[in-house]
């Protein structure tokens, strides 16, 4: 992807953002029983759902490099598996805010906070994985890894249908928000997805021109030899 | 970068600030003027219907205070993630900017093997 391109979709996240930021202070419907802290829930939800799209793509160029051994399957999933990780520690963090006043509690084991948390500290071993490991070895071994830690995702996301009782509301009931919610809702996982978007391509362009400076460095070491 | 990471924090700090500033907090003319209307209509106290609504709307503006607070932090510490993460990214950009430089400035500087003469 050309700078200009990567500009384009830079513009366009940073008015995504913007806007959405607008939607959720100047026009989305203040919610009737938790009031302002309600407010969370755009980004929240937002940064989980982009946690799956992180982690997939982070699975989808996991298996795509099994099969081919390309190394920049390896870099684009590596460099996805860092930015879930970023906004799976979003959506951790900014939860038990809102826990504290919903749930009178910051943390609660219950079935969607547990899950998460487990997808989270897979994706961290994902990385202690790739630091420990020889360099030939590093990118099979955490791509197994990387498609193991996938199968987390569709047990956070049922969670609660699987689990019953815990305190996180049904899947569906992002879907029958208000309208107003509703729409600024999507314009903010619009934009958290934008975001993923811009930040893959220029984490992807600096693991490239890492990797060329290490084949160079290697070159460079050889020749002094 | 780090400027414009920098300024993008205080935008967005700024207009979080600019959009919280729900208009909940009554000066006390407000409270004085609104009692003495509803006073006039209605058959009550006006000294206890005034304590009534200066209670209400201390308690309301307590507990939209304490849900402001909630909400900033939310925001503050999603934010927060971002621009440590962008900020480390500069970082490394320029540590592998300053690492290739360098590198190149000892392959020049490097004498030529005899293939090369």
């Amino acid at each position: 992807m050309g700078s200009l391109s990567t500009k384009i979709v830079a513009i366009i996240t940073a008015i995504l953002i913007f806007v959405s930021l607008y939607l959720i202070f100047g026009y989305a419907r203040v919610e009737g029983t938790m009031l302002e802290v309600q407010k969370i829930f755009y980004y929240h939800v937002s940064a989980a759902l982009t946690v799956f799209v992180a982690f997939g793509v982070n699975c989808v160029f996991s298996i795509k490099y099994l099969i081919q051994r390309k190394s920049n399957d390896d870099l684009l999933a590596v460099a996805a598996a860092e930015l879930g990780l970023i906004f799976c520690t979003i959506a951790l963090l900014s939860g038990p805010i809102w826990a504290r006043y919903a749930w009178n509690t910051w943390w609660n084991w219950e079935p969607r906070l547990t899950s998460t948390l487990i997808l989270w500290l897979m994706y961290v071993g994902y990385f202690i994985l790739r630091s420990a490991l020889e360099e030939d070895k590093r990118g099979i071994y955490s791509a197994v890894l990387g498609i193991i830690a996938y199968l987390d995702v569709p047990i956070v996301y049922y969670a609660v249908d699987i689990w019953q009782g815990g305190l996180h509301p049904d899947r569906g009931t992002k879907w029958n928000l208000e309208a107003t919610m509703r729409h600024t809702w999507m314009v903010a996982l619009l934009a958290f997805i934008m975001l993923f978007i811009l930040l893959l391509i220029v984490r992807y362009r600096m693991k490239k021109t890492q990797a060329r400076y290490e084949i160079l460095r290697q070159k460079h070491l050889g020749e002094a030899l | 970068m780090k400027i414009i990471v920098v300024i993008s924090f205080l935008v967005v700090l700024g207009l979080f600030f600019f959009a919280t500033q729900v208009p909940i907090t009554l000066t006390d003319d407000e409270v004085a003027k609104a009692v003495s209307e509803t006073s006039s209509e209605l058959p009550v106290d006006e000294e206890v219907l005034e304590r009534a609504v200066r209670l209400s709307v201390e308690k309301l503006e307590k507990g939209q205070s304490t849900r402001l607070k909630y909400l900033a932090a939310a925001y503050f510490v999603i934010w927060l993630v971002f621009i440590l993460y962008l900020l480390r990214l500069g970082q490394q950009q320029r540590e592998l900017d300053k690492r290739l430089s360098q590198l190149e400035q000892t392959s020049d500087d490097s004498p030529s093997t005899p293939d090369e003469e």
